[in-house]
């Protein structure tokens, strides 16, 4: 783990604030001394200052700065605890116990926290009000937000397969929660701790101050207490009040840090948001002129994702789409063909950089197009079908609406009943009644859906369909089915695809010309037949060799 | 022979027929595939089995060695279950060794039994001290078929154990499975969508739609020769370039 600059300061805050609240009292002597030098200012003997009846300040902040670090660390304990239990035992126990256990939390969730603290607080008569009074009422009243965060958690973590193994390999309820889904949900409680204790301290610190904190105790807010009652800022005895306020800001600050650097621990999206730009294209080579019949042409293309360890994942590229062509995209996980793909449509994004290569779209130097031509290039001339895209439809929208968006986008001139006209036309070219027009997503099926998405890359016309596993999520059956609809499209709108699958007796059934890629390089690029009946490569003919046959002899597949 | 028997097994969500009066038979040193679309109920089958979910109706019956039912509580030594996807099958904080050692403990074995139990899967006893993200997608489903096996089990309900994995290991994956299965003599459920490799890899098939058996026998007749409409369809439907480029077919 790198360290950030966030969490190097969140914690060497929090640890002088703590040290200060541990040792400090062992070196400031007795803070509850009366002196005849009130209201002395900073210096000499007494380096804070005196109080009104001239108690040293140093020695008033350390033993404050501990109370309130005490109390702070018991509510945050108590406060966790209680999440924990009605949070994750709950969601893992589902059923009656989750409801009543969830109301329970709504409950206390709505129950405002403050006013209800003075209530109890000011119930609680002065002479039992000591600290573990204060710090159970702050921790009763502060538990609900996290336990709600953490049965959301677990409620996901309990579904994950790994818990489902260790039900079936006979681990008992207890252990299930406590060794396989409490551990990963530690980052989630470090963090909710933090919060409750930053918490608890300001709560405290406003409890004091209205004078109904623990008695007898010493925190930053009985201090301010004081500091209060004895006019300190109408003397203009800013020594006085301002130390204990600035402990409980920094306090609160740090800690604050510190749970920002959990966030990113747990979420590495966050971590490296300054440095990203928006679109990265590193060196555009000059333009190689195009083969006749080509409508696509990608030359050396290089794509690295930068960081500490760059990764080379497209590596010397170079295929040519022509006319009407399908282009088969062969390959495993990793071997850089989505990326290939969202380079072409310059849809890469950082650390993702195009380091050289060119891509041509007829004589459209696609590299070199400025954010407007690039709104006009993607989808007009070159659309894509996005890996597990049928999931990717708002759902809130009926299908109409997101149809006409594209074209309320593209071809602001046109009226809207040729806009209905074109997104009926469309479904009915990829099989879809356009009476579905008006449902919504979740009323039409996985099928049905994936047929949308292509009709919707079908508005523009364009020369060019990028699919990207488009059928891998599907069933045989219907895969069949829309495969069936690709090959009739092109047939009959003559426009070029490259797709992109894992699958590639698939591909051999689809496509023209096939590349098989391996590591971020094409190892081979072939008619499909020849790759199918004369494959060169000993990684072609690996992946060839993976797919057992149905009708076919076992051959080497005897068990 | 230790045998599991589901008789008229059903499961109903929230009014749905998820799986509807199924019955088969697995029996050691078999392999018995269930193959068909995703939500044809094959899952549920495959968790009811391995008690993570409770049937609506019909009975799961465990016979031992002796031909004697076994006993409930012991169910779980007998019967485990590989999960499809070995990226979410282990627990991401732990470590092999962990997952082997649990389920030895758990069946009275020792945990010294984890270096033997990789070596069963063709992993290196050094891979014990590794996590999960450390390992590829093949040898986690390793690690995951080593779970199974630790607690000495005789029944092995696998869910769809390749089709989350890359196509070149594929096959690596299910001849392991093959192996074990004939060297320990395990009565095997091989869940699949993909008819092929249930051709290839089992004695028996079972043909699922819309939670019903509609076809079953040996594993060549059922696949070769379909005679339900509705398998026929879906052996139609499976890319064959075959038919494209050997038997002159159309393009």
């Amino acid at each position: 783990m790198t360290w950030s600059g966030k969490l190097v300061t969140g914690l060497g805050l929090a640890a002088l604030i703590v040290l200060f609240g541990l040792f400090g009292p062992l070196f400031t002597g007795d803070p509850a001394t009366i002196r005849d030098i009130g209201l002395t200012p900073p210096g000499g003997e007494h380096l804070l200052g005196t109080t009104l009846t001239g108690q040293d300040v140093l020695a008033q902040l350390a033993h404050a700065t501990r109370g309130s670090l005490w109390i702070g660390v018991l509510v945050g304990v108590m406060a966790t605890v209680l999440s924990g239990v009605f949070g994750i035992v709950g969601a893992y126990a589902g059923g009656v116990v989750d409801e009543a256990f969830s109301l329970f939390s709504n409950v206390m969730l709505v129950i405002p926290g403050l006013p209800l603290v003075i209530v109890v607080a000011g119930f609680v008569p002065a002479d039992q009000r000591g600290t573990w009074t204060i710090s159970l009422v702050l921790a009763i009243t502060g538990w609900a937000a996290a336990a709600r965060v953490l049965r959301a958690q677990t409620l996901s973590l309990r579904n994950r397969d790994y818990v489902a193994a260790a039900r079936v390999s006979g681990e008992r309820t207890w252990r299930v929660i406590c060794v396989e889904i409490l551990p990963n949900l530690l980052p989630l409680l470090a963090s909710q701790f933090v919060f409750a204790v930053v918490l608890a301290i300001l709560s405290e610190a406003g409890l004091s101050f209205l004078g109904l904190g623990a008695a007898n105790s010493s925190t930053l807010g009985t201090m301010l207490y004081y500091a209060q009652n004895g006019f300190a800022l109408q003397r203009e005895a800013w020594w006085w009040f301002v130390p204990p306020g600035l402990i409980i800001a920094l306090f609160g600050g740090a800690l604050a840090l510190i749970n920002f650097s959990i966030d990113e621990i747990i979420n590495p999206k966050l971590r490296d948001r300054a440095r990203r730009k928006r679109d990265v294209v590193a060196a555009t080579a000059e333009v190689a002129p195009a083969e006749p019949g080509a409508v696509l042409t990608v030359r050396n293309l290089n794509v690295v994702y930068q960081g500490d360890n760059p990764v080379h994942a497209v590596k010397d590229v170079s295929l040519t789409l022509r006319r009407g062509e399908i282009l088969g995209l062969a390959g495993e996980s990793g071997c850089g063909k989505t990326t290939l793909a969202y380079a072409i449509n310059r849809l890469h994004r950082p650390p993702a950089e195009v380091t050289s290569g060119s891509v041509t779209f007829e004589d459209v130097d696609v590299l070199a197009l400025g954010p407007e031509e690039l709104r006009e290039f993607r989808w007009v001339r070159l659309s894509m079908v996005f890996q597990g895209a049928m999931n990717s439809l708002n759902p809130v929208t009926p299908i109409r609406a997101q149809l006409q968006d594209v074209l309320r986008t593209h071809r602001p001139g046109m009226s809207t009943p040729d806009r209905e006209l074109r997104c009926a036309e469309v479904l009915r070219l990829v099989g879809v009644d356009p009476a579905r027009l008006g449902a919504y997503p979740h009323e039409l099926s996985g099928g049905m859906r994936q047929r949308v998405m292509i009709a919707m890359a079908l508005l523009l016309d364009p020369q060019v369909m990028i699919m990207d596993e488009p059928t891998t999520a599907l069933d045989v059956l219907v895969q069949r089915e829309i495969l069936n609809e690709i090959k009739r499209l092109r047939d009959e709108l003559g426009f070029a695809v490259v797709f992109i699958t894992h699958d590639l007796p698939l591909l051999l059934e689809l496509s023209d010309r096939i590349a098989v890629m391996r590591d971020g390089e094409v190892v081979e690029y072939a008619d499909a037949e020849d790759l199918y009946l004369r494959p060169q490569h000993p990684y072609t003919r690996e992946l060839l060799a993976s797919f057992p046959s149905l009708t076919g002899e076992p051959g080497a597949l005897t068990r | 022979m230790t045998t599991l028997e589901v008789r008229n097994l059903t499961k109903k969500f929230h009014g749905v027929l998820a799986v509807d009066d199924v019955s088969f038979t697995l029996t050691a040193g078999r392999t018995v595939a269930l193959v068909g679309a995703s939500g044809s109920g094959k899952s549920t089958i495959a968790r009811m089995i391995a008690r993570l979910v409770h049937p609506t109706s019909g009975e799961i019956l465990l016979t031992g060695p002796e031909g004697v039912p076994l006993p409930r509580r012991s169910y779980r030594d007998h019967v485990q279950m590989i999960f499809q996807d070995p990226f979410a099958s282990l627990n991401p904080f732990h470590t092999v060794e962990h997952h082997l050692a649990r389920p030895l403990r758990l069946h009275g074995r020792s945990r010294t039994e984890v270096p033997s139990l990789l070596e069963r899967v063709s992993l290196s006893p050094d891979l014990a001290r590794r996590r999960p993200h450390e390992l590829s997608g093949g040898q986690r489903q390793r690690v995951a078929i080593a779970r199974a096996l630790a607690p000495g089990a005789r029944v092995i309900i696998a869910d769809e154990p390749v089709s989350m994995l890359d196509v070149s290991i594929r096959l690596g994956i299910l001849k392991l499975l093959a192996r074990l299965q004939r060297e320990e003599d395990l009565a095997v459920l091989y869940i699949t969508h993909d008819l092929a490799t249930a051709r290839h890899f089992s004695d028996e098939v079972l043909v699922m739609h819309q939670g019903r058996i509609v076809e079953r026998g040996p594993s060549d007749d059922v696949l070769v020769r379909p005679q339900d409409p509705y398998t026929r369809q879906l052996a139609a439907a499976a890319p064959n370039p075959e038919a494209r480029f050997r038997e002159g077919g159309p393009s």
